[in-house]
């Protein structure tokens, strides 16, 4: 049982979601929380199961939700300070989707890295991009700068997103940035905000971001850790693979 | 058919108890190393080791370390880095990463060859080989 709770009622119209649940290189949950501290995104809610762990979290002396909603103006963003639980991934994947379908939402954004072994020698990585369907590829592509995500697999919350959204007819898009497999990525998170940017027609300045990479780094390397765990019980490593073709 | 479900379900009941015991020995891994760490006032780095063909190759994620004050050695079986942390987080400070892996084979400590890029240090090592060339026929 997967419940959404809105403290303060979620409402409006044309919404954008940007999920930035932890993964590879912590990517999309460092891309995430710089977007929600950067555009002032205002906490409204949360994501409760009985899957997750018997945990709370305290910052400043407050108790926080594991996974909390945030919101301002057409945008809600959504991050955890754990990875989520194996066995809750589709469960997770279809309630969110489900919600998102009950708020007419007009995209969902789901961030994440994409693994690169050969990420040292990348001083700007790529990003890639893949939606729900082929239109919305080819509107991302028109942004410029990005390459289409042509084979291999996406495992984890995030391709159960976009599967669910391409079941239920919700527009959605995993945008992926070349990154670092189970070290934290601020490099990459950097150049998947500038892509956002774009996306979302908003000006943000990700140099403070670069300049705090070696301060995020440490600060995320337990978070890392356990997300490299669980990666490991969602055949992650697939990600490095391409599916079989067969002639 | 009954027996069938059983028989099913005593094996998924087994299933759920080994992924049970896997995450309580990660867990106590975990505990192990983060109790290790404050007590003896280091950081234990992120770190991957990978056999490629003929080379061993290392990378740790040393953060806040400088080139110039990491210290690496190599040892026919191992690798050893000792850095200075020079964090702003005050959890870290005065703290220095220690690393010492034991390699799956044996290397020739003459051939390592190290960087050190946006954090990440990576190291890598050609592996000794001794034994005689067989002919294929």
């Amino acid at each position: 049982m997967i419940r959404i709770v809105e403290v303060k009622p979620i409402d409006g119209r044309g919404f954008v979601i940007l999920e930035g649940f932890p993964d590879v290189g912590l990517v999309g949950t460092i891309a995430t929380s710089y977007l929600i501290d950067k555009l002032g995104l205002e906490e409204v809610g949360y994501i409760d199961a009985e899957l997750l762990p018997p945990i709370i979290s305290i910052r400043d002396e407050r108790i926080k939700e594991l996974i909390r909603i945030y919101s301002k103006e057409n945008i809600i963003a959504i991050v955890s300070d754990i990875p989520i639980p194996p066995a809750m991934i589709k469960p997770m994947g279809h309630r969110l989707v489900s919600w998102a379908k009950e708020k007419d939402v007009r995209l969902i954004l789901s961030l994440s890295g994409l693994p690169e072994p050969n990420r040292l020698d990348i001083d700007k990585p790529q990003i890639f991009v893949l939606g729900s369907r082929p239109e919305i590829t080819e509107m991302l592509i028109k942004l410029n700068g990005v390459n289409k995500f042509k084979d291999g697999f996406i495992a984890g919350i995030k391709g159960i997103i976009l599967r669910e959204a391409a079941r239920m007819g919700v527009d959605a898009a995993i945008i992926l940035a070349q990154s670092h497999y189970n070290y934290p990525d601020p490099g990459a998170a950097g150049q998947l905000v500038s892509f956002l940017s774009k996306v979302l027609d908003i000006e943000v300045d990700i140099k403070p971001l670069l300049e705090s990479a070696e301060e995020l780094k440490l600060r995320l390397r337990d978070l890392m850790r356990r997300t490299d765990q669980m990666m490991q019980g969602i055949q992650k490593s697939r990600e490095l693979e391409l599916p079989p073709v067969y002639l | 058919m009954e027996r069938e479900r059983s028989f099913w379900r005593r094996i998924l009941e087994e299933l759920r108890r080994m992924e049970e015991e896997f995450s309580r020995v990660e867990e106590e891994f975990l505990r192990l190393m983060k109790e290790a760490e404050e007590r003896r006032g280091c950081i234990t780095p992120l770190y991957n080791l990978y056999e490629s063909g003929d080379e061993i190759i290392l990378t740790a994620d040393l953060p806040g370390a400088s080139k110039d004050e990491i210290d690496l050695t190599a040892g026919e079986d191992y690798f050893r880095i000792e850095a200075p942390c020079r964090s702003p987080l005050r959890r870290e400070e005065g703290r220095k990463y220690i690393l010492h892996v034991r390699l799956p084979v044996a290397i020739d400590p003459e051939s390592v060859r190290a960087r050190y890029k946006e954090g990440v240090l990576e190291v890598v090592a050609k592996k000794k080989f001794t034994g005689y060339r067989i002919k294929v026929e």
